[in-house]
């Protein structure tokens, strides 16, 4: 499936959110590397996902109706074992049940668990003046309370978005400190243009969020991806 | 493009009348006082109005009409633009309000109807509800404010493009009171086809413009992307300063994520300035200020600057501020220090802020001047001269204008009553810009280096 038919088939059937593994297999197409994944309907299938992948894992509800996965108990993480996976969907099921009764259940998404390292968060929006905009920002605090992040209005170059990494007012986390190795800078740069690029390619994409995206000393990887579609008309197309 | 709005040959007043306190009487005045070229006034009711002969319409007037400046209600327009068309006229400003700026679906009508009779004849237009252009070098003056209310700035190289037209007028009025230069001014109110990206564009070629200072609400929908290609291209030949009213956030545009809920719009403005290379000012004071720098100095080609002071005290503070306004103030290199050693008195501070103390003369000033203007270290000189010392008798500054031969900003700090205010006058008149504030100055600076380096990447994203 390219892009555009993955977009497509979420407006088809009236949802505004992608859903997981569609999210992730969209960055995929565009070079932006993710966690490790598969999308299961079941508990069963989860483990077997979760078997070709490798353990630890996490495993997570997809669905159109869900948006703050979290929230409803959606989440379990450091799952280590086939029947842990099982379980975890099991609970998973039943927490989205107790707590928003409604949801549609579409399966789940198994990921890879990924070591702890610097998270950033990548983001872009479509702004009805200026068109796509990027943002980059350092995650967790920094991003919440903090508001510590930075924009480039659409296409983002290489070059900005080197730029745009030196400009937060905490990026000298991105250089180490504490004897912590400094970040791949290159490679979250090369996400930020990436991003740039998918949503210059379609325009019925009118916020991401990529959110944490993993940085360490030697790649970056995107653990959580929200997108958003809408038909509704944008000027700037 | 849109030299018809700046330089007509002819113009048609509309809604011209000789009942004083109109607005229509005040733009046939201002034409009258200055304008060189054909004017003609419009309004079916008279023969004659201030010794012009008067017209029932636009086709009536016998020879070709550049433009047409309509001061009718705003239910005649349409009709007003139509005859104009008809008879080939190539632009409008359109003074008249009562358009969709109402909120009521009648004007918003209206508005439309004025935008479809325009594209019918390829007539350009500025408005409508605007005080439209003042033009300092042609005599174009559509502002409908009185001279003796709203004094009119010395002819100079600062052009003005302001989407308020009441901002544009107090503007215009501070500035002839502090006698700042301006070439052209232009408010475009509901701004329903000239856009500030295509004035940018126009004052970029404009050869009396050196400085363009931007007040902006906000850019037209679809227009974003244009808007930060047109100013990164005009940013190349000359500063633009820009301030951005409503800065505080946008209601109504449900934020569907972070980004979204982070991208407020200022911030997105202030990022779309960076990327398009553009001077932001974010406070009036700072507006005047960075524009005063900008239009006098040379570009700025380091970060080092150097201070002479006869005020220990304000050295300092200088310092402080230039340092934390991203520029350098160095030490004396050891050459300099020597020099500087053998031709001042002992008590000397020869270390950069360099220090002449309260009992320095004009002499003094201008011996180490001739020292520091033809270094290649030195990037920029701002002296203090406080003139309540007694020594100082103003040879000093008479040298600093002078001095501009060097190519160097050159820039002055003055404190004081009247004496202070009265060498100020006398150093702005000649170019060299006046700050009573370190602070302020220090910003300026900083703004002018900048922009001296975005001069200096040339074509370089």
């Amino acid at each position: 499936m390219n892009a555009g038919s993955i977009v497509e088939t979420a407006l088809r059937e009236g949802r505004s959110k992608l859903l997981e593994h569609e999210a992730m297999r969209l960055m995929e197409l565009y070079g932006i590397k993710v966690a490790d994944y598969g999308f299961a309907e079941s508990g069963r299938e989860a483990r077997e996902v979760a078997d070709k992948i490798g353990y630890p894992v996490v495993v997570k509800v997809v669905s159109p109706d869900i948006s703050h996965k979290t929230d409803v108990g959606g989440v379990v993480l450091g799952l280590k074992s086939g029947e842990e996976v099982e379980r975890a969907c099991e609970a998973i099921t039943k927490n989205v049940r107790e707590r928003q009764p409604g949801a549609r259940l579409t399966g789940f998404l198994v990921q890879k668990m990924m070591p702890p390292g610097v998270e950033v968060i990548i983001g872009a929006t479509r702004d009805q003046v200026f068109g796509p905009v990027i943002m980059f920002g350092l995650g967790g605090i920094f991003v919440e309370v903090l508001k510590d992040v930075t924009f480039r209005v659409a296409p983002v170059s290489y070059q900005d978005a080197i730029e745009m990494l030196g400009e937060i007012k905490a990026s000298r986390i991105l250089e180490g400190y504490r004897s912590q190795p400094p970040v791949d800078k290159e490679a979250i740069a090369g996400m930020i243009v990436s991003l740039s690029k998918l949503m210059e390619d379609n325009p019925y994409i009118i916020s991401v969020d990529l959110n944490p995206v993993i940085a360490y000393s030697r790649g970056a990887v995107v653990v959580d991806a929200r997108v958003i579609v809408s038909r509704a008309s944008v000027v700037n197309r | 493009m849109l030299e018809f709005f700046f330089n007509p040959s002819s113009v048609a007043v509309v809604g011209a009348t000789p009942k004083e306190g109109k607005v229509g009487r005040v733009i046939l005045e201002n034409f009258k006082n200055k304008f060189k070229g054909e004017i003609y006034p419009v309004n079916p009711h008279y023969q004659e109005i201030l010794g012009l002969k008067a017209y029932a319409s636009v086709q009536e007037i016998p020879g070709r009409v550049d433009l047409v400046v309509i001061a009718t209600p705003a239910r005649t327009v349409p009709g007003v633009l139509e005859d104009a068309g008809v008879k080939g006229v190539k632009g409008a400003i359109i003074i008249s309000g009562g358009f969709r700026e109402t909120g009521t679906q009648e004007g918003a009508m209206l508005e439309d109807e004025v935008k479809r009779v325009a594209a019918r004849h390829g007539i350009r237009v500025i408005g409508p509800n605007c005080i439209g252009v003042l033009d300092n070098w042609s005599g174009v003056d559509t502002f409908f404010l009185p001279e003796d209310k709203m004094r009119r700035p010395p002819r100079g190289y600062v052009s003005v493009i302001s989407q308020s037209g009441a901002f544009a007028s107090a503007l215009l009025d501070w500035m002839a009171h502090h006698g700042y230069g301006l070439s052209k001014a232009i408010s475009f109110g509901n701004k329903i086809d000239v856009d500030e990206v295509e004035l940018l564009n126009y004052l970029a070629e404009d050869p009396t413009t050196n400085v363009i200072f931007l007040y902006l609400e906000g850019v037209r929908e679809g227009r974003g992307r244009d808007f930060i290609d047109t100013a990164r291209k005009v940013s190349r030949v000359k500063p633009v300063v820009v301030y951005k009213a409503g800065k505080t956030k946008r209601g109504g545009i449900a934020a569907a994520s972070h980004t979204a809920a982070l991208a407020g719009d200022y911030t997105l403005y202030i990022t779309v300035f960076k990327q398009s290379r553009l001077l932001e000012a974010v406070s009036f004071d700072e507006i005047m200020d960075l524009v005063k720098v900008l239009s006098t100095q040379p570009l700025m080609k380091g970060r080092r600057v150097y201070i002479v002071t006869d005020a220990g005290g304000v050295g300092v503070m200088l310092t402080d501020a230039i340092e934390l306004n991203g520029l350098e103030v160095p030490e004396t290199p050891a050459d300099l220090k020597e020099r500087l050693r053998s031709v001042l008195p002992p008590h000397c501070i020869v270390e950069n802020p360099i220090d002449l103390t309260g009992d320095t003369d004009d002499q003094r000033f201008i011996t180490v001047l001739n020292e520091l203007l033809p270094r290649n270290d030195v990037d920029a000189v701002v002296v203090v001269a406080l003139p309540q010392i007694p020594g100082l008798r103003g040879e000093l500054f008479e040298y600093l204008v002078k001095a501009k031969v060097y190519g160097k900003p050159l820039l002055v700090v003055l404190i004081g009553g009247e004496l202070a205010l009265k060498y100020k006058k006398f150093l702005e008149e000649n170019g060299i810009p006046v700050f009573e504030s370190p602070e302020r100055l220090a910003r300026a600076l900083s703004a002018l280096y900048t922009y001296s380096r975005i001069r200096m990447q040339g074509g370089v994203s």
